[in-house]
């Protein structure tokens, strides 16, 4: 039988696990990734708004493969249609917009596109990648190292690495192999549906739309999405309605302030997903284990965005694990991995957490008006070119 | 431990758009999974907190009560 044998083997070839190959292959390492796919990113679980900012921090080329539409700004909407606009081409005009010289804010990407152009980076930087094949368990071995068990094509193949590396979604067994407390509450994970259209008009914004009237506990959004399409969909927390979101997009499109606006709208793909608003997971490591991503739930728990916490993410446990590996008396018990979660922490995590706590504080409000008011103030607050947060 | 009654998940494969967030939202252990990325349809759940039901976007998953046959062990501790 043959042998297989990595530094690491990264389960998830998505944003998060991608970036963690591209700088460990980069930096030397030998890296495994597999991903059960046949298409990555397929089917799409995401709207794919991500920041320009998310994609220089982790030296991500701007690339027309998967970009679809520039974004300039946002636009915030209480559930009367009252808003509040943050247009960069008019706040910051010398810097943002179309114009030679300028530079948008961020873009919606083709997670397909995407997903496929993160991988082709690492393999170009020295990773090795295996689609069709599932990972289905960990053991930790004598010699300080694990053992992984993957099925490819259905072959059986056991593959030693030092560190294992759960970059494998939202649907994370990676995390439950090791014991971690990865179980998220129904109260802060929102059901989201999203319908790409043609002939829906936009300008260049984020637009975000609040309101327990189109999305009880969460909130509906229209992106622009590239060759004139736009993305119309929206996310809801199963305890704070009866219906599904199926149901509360079709009564977005037909009875919201934006109906007339979407009356000849043509639904040309459907994309759904489940998005945690929910707290970082406590403990993001194990014996010879990293989480990262979806799985290590680095998710923005206001914005529901976790492509730019993905690549940041991924590079903080790359940079840890290439100067972890230096030493080559290191070894990979949960204590020596530890530090990948403090450098997480200082860097991001710190500050999730109090997102997190500023997302609660909206939502414990029980009276439906109040708690309208303060989810448009704090998105209106979040997305203010002052908001601390900004970088997040 | 619950005191439901174990149940068998079926899925209106017909709505379901693949989007996993029953599997995201299920407590139980790992490998409670379908081949198509839902959670497992062959095999009766425990737990029935029906979570999964609640977070479908298109409402496509139910349940029937799982029949349970007794095991050797339980026929064998009578």
């Amino acid at each position: 039988m043959t042998k297989f044998e990595y530094d690491l083997l990264i389960v998830g070839s998505g944003p998060a696990g991608a970036t963690v190959a591209r700088y460990a292959a980069n930096a030397g390492l030998s890296v495994l990734i597999v991903d059960k796919k046949q298409e990555l990113g397929s089917p799409i679980q995401c709207s794919g708004a991500v920041s320009r900012h998310a994609l220089e921090e982790v030296e991500l080329p701007l690339d027309e493969e998967y970009i679809l539409e520039p974004i300039y700004g946002f636009a915030i909407y209480n559930q009367v249609g009252e808003s509040t606009k943050i247009d960069y081409r008019k706040i910051k005009g010398d810097e943002y917009g179309s114009g030679p010289g300028k530079k948008p804010l961020g873009y919606v990407v083709d997670r397909r596109r995407f997903d496929r152009y993160c991988m082709t980076q690492a393999e170009r930087a020295g990773a090795e990648t295996w689609l069709k094949t599932e990972a289905s368990g960990y053991a930790t071995l004598p010699d300080g190292r694990c053992a992984v068990s993957v099925k490819r094509y259905n072959e059986d193949i056991e593959i030693t690495c030092k560190v294992l590396v759960g970059a494998d979604g939202l649907m994370s067994q990676v995390g439950k192999w090791a014991g971690l407390q990865t179980h998220i509450r129904i109260t802060e994970l929102a059901g989201c549906l999203q319908f790409i259209v043609d002939n829906v008009e936009t300008e260049g914004l984020l637009e975000i739309i609040t309101g327990h009237e189109w999305a009880p506990g969460g909130y509906a959004w229209v992106f622009p999405k590239g060759h004139g399409y736009a993305e119309i969909g929206l996310g809801v927390i199963p305890t704070m309605t009866k219906q599904p979101a199926q149901w509360h997009l079709d009564k977005f499109i037909k009875q919201s302030f934006f109906k007339e606006r979407f009356a000849n709208c043509r639904i040309l793909e459907v994309q759904g997903g489940g998005v945690p608003l929910a707290a970082p997971l406590r403990t993001q490591y194990a014996d010879n284990l990293v989480l990262v991503g979806d799985a290590a739930r680095h998710v923005n728990p206001i914005t529901g965005g976790g492509i730019h916490t993905a690549l940041n993410g991924g590079k903080i446990a790359a940079n840890f694990l290439i100067e972890h590996f230096q030493n080559p008396a290191a070894t990979f018990t949960a204590k020596d991995l530890k530090g990948y979660q403090d450098a997480w922490l200082a860097e991001l995590g710190d500050k999730m957490w109090s997102l997190y706590h500023k997302k609660t504080a909206v939502f414990h409000h029980e009276d439906i008006p109040t708690r309208d008011a303060y989810l448009y103030e704090t998105m209106s607050d979040y997305f203010d070119p002052h908001s601390e947060y900004k970088k997040i | 431990m619950s005191k439901k009654k174990p149940v068998i998940f079926d899925i209106g494969w017909n709505a379901c758009i693949n989007c996993g967030a029953c599997v995201a939202i299920c407590p139980q252990e790992a490998g409670f999974i379908s081949p198509f990325d839902t959670i497992a349809v062959d095999r009766p759940c425990d737990i029935a907190c029906l979570l999964c039901e609640d977070i479908c976007p298109v409402r496509t998953i139910t349940h029937r009560e799982a029949v349970m046959v007794p095991t050797a062990a339980a026929l064998l501790a009578l």
